[in-house]
């Protein structure tokens, strides 16, 4: 039962203070959640107290754990504590397990070497800790062989086997779907009944929600607003709060529904597979002009095939596809998870849109007007696609989409690396976009909300009980 | 901080070629016949007056046949590195492009190429005709377009599966969008890497092949081949058999520094 | 056990391959070069002042050289294929035999000289490691990338200059005890140490920034079994695969570190063979050298495939 508080704990940079002083208190049983976006700060904040910033980084101010009170900035010190005092759970576990050995002893090692059990003992305690969060008959098995929820638990039995009464836990739901997600939060919720101290560091609302306690909101590098998560998410005070609570898609107005319009693209009894593995089979699907429909399912199951066989990217195994007659051959378009990966590293965003202008002969008045639409500065043109934000970025590729009039816009997870405010302006642009043009929209997403939000029509694509 | 140190090594090794290649380049046209025998003045040290290199158990000025062997060596290296990388090249393209049978073949091709190590390669080439130039010439370029073959394969390959390959596509933009904005900010310097260290590998088998004498034979001036024929004066002239070592270790140090990635 | 079989699969069409190019090249020796080469060998056996038109036509004749082209080339390679490798033009005995002489000597160097750059190169690598940018680290990276840039016979001649004829500790030449072995493998070992202590230490480097290091550190493991269970083993992976590489510089080195100090090794009787033209003895010395080479190949498989489970496919 120890208490785990933060006094006065900054971090400085070469370049001056990262992250303000913040003063924080995380009860034994009663969770901490530090919500905030990418570059708000709050994993430096986690490392500063775990002890792990980067070299040309430090912290001030003091740590308390229990009765101890250590300096910020001793980082050797805390070194000491870590597994039998202090534990932190890593971000992506999958990349922070050891590729070449099996789970059973990066688990196992903790007892032999924190505690200094014999072997047999420690292979003993390990194969306990595995069992505890169901993993037994995955002891044997490689980190390459294990999903990410697997990994996400071997890592969690590592962490927790030598006792340590504070956890600490770094985005622990980056890189996992909804379903793992709320898997996580369950088995963080135990750790807390068990009377672990949690502080837990995260960018994801669904999170905070799901493990209840305290919660402090995180802004360019400071503390913005503290008090109780039910509190804060009913009653948010400070702006920031409010903008993130209403970015969420479950606080959006739903999208007008219009009637559709003749069919674009047609698929019927559409089937793909790789290798053993079948992604779907016998599936119809129709867009009509000015159409929005979200196709959802968890990872794996091929929307994104289903999209680009739409689009004549990838040929079915069966079934055809048809476009209506007199489309263009570039009336079918398509948005990227990663914009960054859509566009040609060298050169600037401004040539790239003049390729396309100059190869289709388009009006480069036209540019400029969708670019004034989807309120692009100008001097970003100027600039390589990996010299803006990522939010920037996917505007530019609708423009990019938009010069060549589409009929259909494939948007593949548009959103999903961007913050939840940046995710709710390009949503909101898309939604205008599709209502001024009447092109039709397949969306797809993983997140349930959105997808009830944006699309009247939603298809879900399940796993093939038949494959491999 | 990484990046100036590269910055560095860089610099040094253009400045270490760029010095070779002005002896090799420059010094032939100052200098008279690196063939004149002259027996009334042999093994004459470094310094010595009219031959400021000496000169060798003949009496022929060092200072000419360094440096006609210094332009022989980096321009058949250079020659043979050019030669490997436009087949390599194009045929890579070809293989990351067309897929299918076309890329097994040829990939057939170059695993069977690299199923001997080059410089044997190059031995058996040479076997056809000792001391001849042509057979290295081939047996090296067969044994680098391998390489490069290799190298634009794979990098074609994945840039083409990339979304920005798809995205280009679904914009109308050709192919030659693609390999002018795609693929060539990311192969050329990789292509330049490539060219020196092979360039370098050249250098070096044409030496070690002279010396053990299979290359190119005296009384060509080589490298190699004047080590060889200067070994038995060693006791007399030590530095007379380390200079053309010397050259070609700066010639090699040279590209590979220049060529950048890393050293191999 | 998949992997394994595969990995073992593909040396062995490489072996096949090494024996068909090997093959192949040497036979077309023998069909693009029939006089002369008759007349060379005259000479060879005996002697260059009795060498005539009758003598060249004897040895035309007993070599079957006058059949027509397919007959020979299914001859050679049906020989070939049963290892009869015929006999040296040279000297006039089995190539076989020969070989099995040389190849002891080629195995006893490259063994050695894999041994010393191994017990060198890697731990030199992990040391300069521990402190990247360091004066030691960047010496030790400068005077690799010098060492990598002189070619072997370059090295060997100066070790020679200062050790047999300066200092005169080891002899210049020659086989027999441990002394004769020392500057050759030296020779060689210095320049694969040179490469992969350059490998090694980029491994470590790269292992040092990687996540799983630093969660076997926040597990609370101390620094020692942090290196000795997380650090090298995943350092090794890289260096292993990159052994697969150098034995392509092992196996050049050969050629001409046994030459310069005639060393009596396959190498130096390869080329001595391309030298005269001796058509068996390059055969069967390019297919002994070739087929070292996928033999070291298939034994830096099956070690990467010991250290490194993900080359394993799921059981």
């Amino acid at each position: 039962m120890t208490v785990l508080a933060l006094d006065e704990v900054a971090v400085h940079g070469p370049q001056g203070r990262i992250v303000a002083p913040a003063t924080l208190r995380v009860e034994p049983g009663v969770p901490l959640v530090i919500l905030g976006e990418t570059g708000s700060g709050k994993s430096l904040l986690a490392q500063a107290v775990m002890g792990t910033l980067p070299a040309e980084l430090h912290a001030t101010g003091a740590i308390r754990l229990g009765a101890d009170a250590l300096p910020a900035r001793d980082t050797a010190g805390r070194r000491a504590l870590w597994g039998r005092a202090l534990a932190m759970l890593p971000q992506e576990p999958w990349a922070a397990l050891d590729p070449t050995m099996p789970a059973m002893p990066q688990v196992a090692e903790v007892p032999r070497f924190v505690a200094g059990l014999p072997w047999p003992a420690a292979r003993r305690a390990a194969a306990a800790a595995l069992a505890a969060v169901g993993l037994a008959p995955a002891e044997r098995r490689f980190p390459f062989q294990l999903s990410g929820g697997m990994c996400q638990r071997v890592a969690l039995a590592a962490t927790r086997i030598a006792g340590a009464p504070v956890l600490l836990a770094d985005e622990p739901t980056k890189g996992l779907d909804a379903a793992l997600r709320d898997s996580v939060a369950a088995l963080l919720a135990e750790e807390v009944a068990r009377g672990a101290t949690l502080l837990v560091i995260t960018h994801d609302i669904a999170m905070a929600r799901a493990l209840g306690g305290e919660l402090a909101v995180m802004l360019e590098g400071e503390i913005v607003e503290q008090g109780p998560v039910a509190r804060v998410l009913a009653a948010p005070e400070h702006p920031y709060t409010r903008r993130l609570l209403a970015a969420e898609p479950e606080a959006w107005a739903p999208w007008p529904h219009r009637t559709a319009g003749a069919a674009v693209v047609e698929g019927e009894g559409l089937a793909k597979r790789y290798g053993p593995q079948r992604l779907f089979t016998g599936i119809d699907l129709a867009l009509g002009a000015g159409e929005v429909v979200a196709l959802t399912g968890p990872s794996g199951t091929g929307k994104s095939t289903l999209g680009n066989m739409l689009l004549g990217l990838v040929p079915p195994d069966a079934g055809t596809v048809r476009r209506r007659g007199g489309l263009s051959a570039f009336a079918l378009q398509k948005l990227y998870q990663d914009p960054l990966a859509a566009f040609a590293p060298a050169m600037t965003l401004g040539d790239a849109l003049a390729a396309v202008i100059r190869r289709h002969r388009l009006d480069s008045v036209l540019a400029t007007r969708l670019r004034e639409r989807l309120r692009l500065a100008p001097a970003l043109l100027a600039r390589r696609a990996d010299q803006v934000s990522g939010g920037e970025l996917q505007r530019f590729a609708l423009l990019r989409a938009l010069l060549l009039d589409p009929a259909l816009l494939f948007a593949d997870e548009p959103t999903s690396r961007l913050d939840l405010v940046t995710q709710a302006e390009v949503m909101e642009l898309l939604r205008e976009v599709v209502a001024e043009t009447g092109m039709a929209l397949l969306l797809v997403t993983h997140d349930a909300a959105m997808a009830g939000k944006v699309a009247r029509r939603g298809v879900a694509l399940r796993p093939e009980m038949g494959g491999a | 901080m990484r990046r100036v140190g590269m910055r560095g090594t860089r610099v040094i090794g253009l400045a270490l070629l760029g010095a070779v290649l002005g002896f090799g380049l420059v010094v032939p046209l100052l200098t008279g016949d690196p063939m004149r025998q002259d027996l009334s003045a042999t093994l004459l040290p470094p310094g010595a007056p009219g031959h400021l290199l000496g000169t060798d158990h003949l009496g022929r000025s060092m200072l000419a046949r360094l440096a006609h062997a210094t332009r022989l060596s980096l321009g058949l290296a250079a020659a043979t590195a050019l030669c490997a990388a436009v087949p390599g090249l194009l045929l890579g393209l070809l293989a990351a492009w067309r897929r299918g049978w076309v890329e097994r073949v040829l990939v057939g091709l170059a695993d069977g190429v690299m199923a001997l190590p080059g410089l044997l390669l190059v031995l058996i080439f040479a076997a056809f005709a000792p001391g001849d130039f042509l057979p290295l010439y081939l047996g090296l370029s067969l044994a680098f377009w391998v390489e490069y073959f290799r190298l634009t394969r794979s990098v074609a390959g994945s840039v083409f599966a990339r979304p920005q390959a798809e995205a280009a596509r679904l914009l109308g933009l050709g192919p030659w969008h693609l390999l002018r904005h795609h693929l060539l900010p990311e192969l050329g310097p990789m292509l330049l890497t490539l060219l020196g260290f092979s360039a370098a590998a050249a250098v070096t088998a044409l030496s070690a092949l002279a010396f053990v004498g299979i290359g190119l034979r005296p009384p060509t001036p080589e490298w190699g081949s004047m080590m060889t024929e200067l070994l038995p004066y060693y006791e007399e002239a030590p530095w007379h058999v380390l200079m053309p070592g010397l050259l070609l270790a700066a010639s090699v140090l040279g590209l590979q520094l220049a060529a950048g990635g890393r050293g191999t | 056990m998949g992997g394994l079989i595969r990995a073992l699969g593909a040396r062995l069409l490489q072996a096949a391959l090494v024996a068909m190019a090997v093959g192949i090249a040497c036979f077309l020796m023998v069909r693009l070069l029939p006089g002369d080469m008759a007349y060379r060998v005259a000479a060879g056996r005996y002697g260059m002042d009795h060498v005539n038109t009758a003598a060249a036509e004897a040895v035309r004749a007993e070599l079957g050289l006058d059949r027509p082209w397919w007959q020979l080339l299914s001859a050679w390679l049906g020989d070939l294929a049963r290892f009869d490798l015929g006999v040296s033009l040279v000297s006039g005995d089995r190539v076989v035999e020969e070989l099995s002489v040389y190849l002891g000597h080629t195995l006893l160097l490259s063994v050695v000289a894999l041994l010393l750059s191994a017990l060198v190169g890697p731990p030199l690598g992990v040391l300069l490691a521990m402190r990247p940018g360091s004066a030691a680290d960047r010496t030790g990276m400068a005077v690799g990338a010098v060492l990598r840039a002189v070619p072997a016979f370059v090295i060997g001649l100066v070790l020679m200059m200062v050790f047999a004829v300066q200092l005169g500790w080891l002899p210049a030449a020659g086989v027999g005890g441990w002394r004769e072995v020392v500057l050759p493998a030296t020779t060689l070992a210095i320049g694969l140490a040179a490469v992969s202590s350059r490998v090694a230490r980029d491994a470590m480097v790269a292992v040092a920034h990687s996540p799983y290091l630093a969660f076997a550190r926040t597990k609370g493991l101390p620094e020692g079994a942090v290196i000795r269970r997380h650090a090298l083993r995943n350092a090794a992976v890289p260096v292993t695969a990159y052994l697969g590489v150098q034995l392509v510089t092992l196996v050049e080195g050969v050629v001409i570190v046994e030459t310069l100090f005639a060393w009596p090794g396959i190498g130096h009787a390869l080329v001595h063979a391309v030298v005269a033209r001796d058509v068996p003895m390059v055969q069967g010395t390019a297919l002994a050298m070739g087929l070292i080479f996928v033999a070291l190949n298939a034994a830096v498989d099956l070690t990467c495939l010991a250290i490194d489970p993900r080359r394993r496919p799921p059981s």
